[in-house]
């Protein structure tokens, strides 16, 4: 595995572990971040989150990277994994203030 | 072997079946493409009767069932349903679980990976032991109605009532004076309905929905393409990834357990691997060159190392490539990444973010159709 794929590696996981850091002291949720598999669906299915939790999702993204979601942008919150798709993109696109 | 209540039924429609995990399973209907195009665009009915359900006594069957599954039982309220699994004592998985708690009982339905009879009978060892548990396979069949306009044929059957049912949820509804329970559930990320529903009742019922979903422009599915469906919405498969990896943790099942219950099935030994650290885990991988063949077992190479193996894979009507999942090592294990597939220099793959397509039914809101 070459440096630039390590380094995208250690962008990702950074990303990653601020995520679920902030999703779980916002949400209160009862699992450590290594619980959390970042493809877990998180609305309806797997953590079950509903609506007023979609809501705090999208300000923990916006508190954690500066981002915000773009209403009806329903298919960024499907997992952990998506979002970060999404931040990542954003940052490159010259968006975003990291914490 | 046990056979569907809806054996004759089907197989006068041609539908094949197998054996699977000891039971005799519905497996096609038609062909693969045809079936998933059902589920994705419009509706497909499927018989799900391999499934194994119980009737537990709510009195009875809380302290039962929360010492058979992972998840809390005792905090699932009234109307609503647990997506859980059951354990061996080594912490294994057994079967995929849903328990609703539908009143005065709890009803349980499994996907099991132990053998028919060992589910039934470590399930009937409850009733043996005073709990009151009920069999409720040799009395009802299990029909699924999965797909984009799977909430029209539901209306048509049960009313409009049924279109405000939130995701894992249970309610009962009259079918021809039979007592059909209800759960909102579903594994193919379209809307999904799992329909539990006495023998009597229970070929009507299949008739009239299937006539429902045809009028809508879709048919009948096997469960073998509900392997597809799964995949692609990235729910958890028991009898695909979960028979191959069988330890829930690297699956990354850990919303399915309360680590706060003092005792369940399997809990010492579950507790203990996470003390220990998840050093493996599935991740999801794309073939978008079409060169990899990926297949349970495939070896996945990063540079001249092998660095694991693919658990799952299907084809993806919706993407036009293979996706599947593959077991790396957790700190390699991360959505974007190339590695190569059944050898050093093989055929390119790529590590992808899961669900890895947006299913039509959440582009749409019930309460306003």
């Amino acid at each position: 595995m070459d440096e630039q794929v390590r380094a995208r590696i250690r962008r990702r996981a950074d990303a990653i572990g601020k995520l679920k850091a902030d999703l779980i002291q916002r949400l209160n949720l009862p699992y450590t971040p290594e619980d959390l598999h970042e493809d877990v669906s998180l609305l309806g299915a797997g953590l079950g989150l509903d609506s007023l939790d979609a809501l705090e999702v999208v300000l923990c993204i916006e508190h954690t990277f500066g981002i915000k979601i773009p209403d009806q942008n329903t298919a960024v919150l499907r997992s952990i994994n998506t979002i970060i798709d999404y931040v990542i993109t954003q940052q490159e696109a010259g968006g975003g203030t990291a914490r | 072997m046990r056979r569907s209540p809806l054996h004759d039924l089907l197989a006068r429609s041609g539908v094949s079946f197998a054996e699977r995990f000891g039971i005799e399973v519905a497996t096609a209907a038609a062909d693969p493409a045809t079936e998933y195009r059902r589920v994705r665009d419009t509706v497909g009915i499927t018989d799900f009767s391999y499934a194994q359900v119980f009737r537990v006594p709510e009195q009875t069957g809380v302290d039962l069932l929360d010492g058979m599954v992972a998840g809390n039982v005792a905090r699932v309220r009234y109307g609503r349903v647990l997506h859980t699994f059951a354990a061996d004592s080594d912490g294994m998985l057994m079967a995929d679980c849903y328990v609703a708690n539908n009143d005065d009982e709890l009803v349980v339905v499994c996907e099991s990976i132990a053998g028919d009879a060992a589910m039934r009978g470590m399930f009937m060892a409850g009733a043996a032991a005073g709990a009151g548990v009920t069999d409720l396979n040799a009395t009802h069949a299990v029909v699924g109605v999965d797909g984009f306009k799977a909430w029209a044929v539901m209306k048509e059957l049960f009313g409009a009532d049924v279109l405000g049912l939130p995701y894992l949820s249970i309610e009962v509804f009259q079918f021809e004076g039979e007592r059909v329970r209800l759960l909102r559930a579903g594994k193919t990320s379209e809307f999904g309905y799992l329909l539990i529903v006495p023998v009597a009742a229970a070929g009507a019922l299949f008739a009239r929905a299937l006539e429902s979903a045809q009028r809508q422009g879709g048919g009948l599915c096997g469960a073998a393409v509900h392997d597809a469906l799964r995949l692609e919405g990235r729910f958890f498969n028991v009898f695909a990834e979960g028979a191959r990896v069988r330890d829930p943790l690297p699956l990354g099942l850990q919303w399915m357990i309360d680590f706060g219950k003092e005792q369940f099935t399997g809990r010492d030994a579950i507790h203990a691997r996470r003390a220990a650290g998840v050093t493996r885990k599935v991740v999801g991988i794309a073939d978008e060159n079409g060169k990899a063949g990926l297949t349970p077992g495939l070896a996945v190479y990063d540079g001249t190392a092998k660095v694991g193996e693919v658990v799952a894979a299907c084809h993806s009507w919706v993407l036009g490539c293979d996706v599947g999942l593959a077991m790396l090592p957790a700190e390699i294990a991360y959505s974007g990444l190339p590695f190569t597939a059944g050898a050093a220099g093989g055929p390119a793959l790529k590590t992808v973010s899961m669900p890895p397509i947006m299913p039509r039914s959440l582009t749409v809101r019930l309460d306003e159709l």
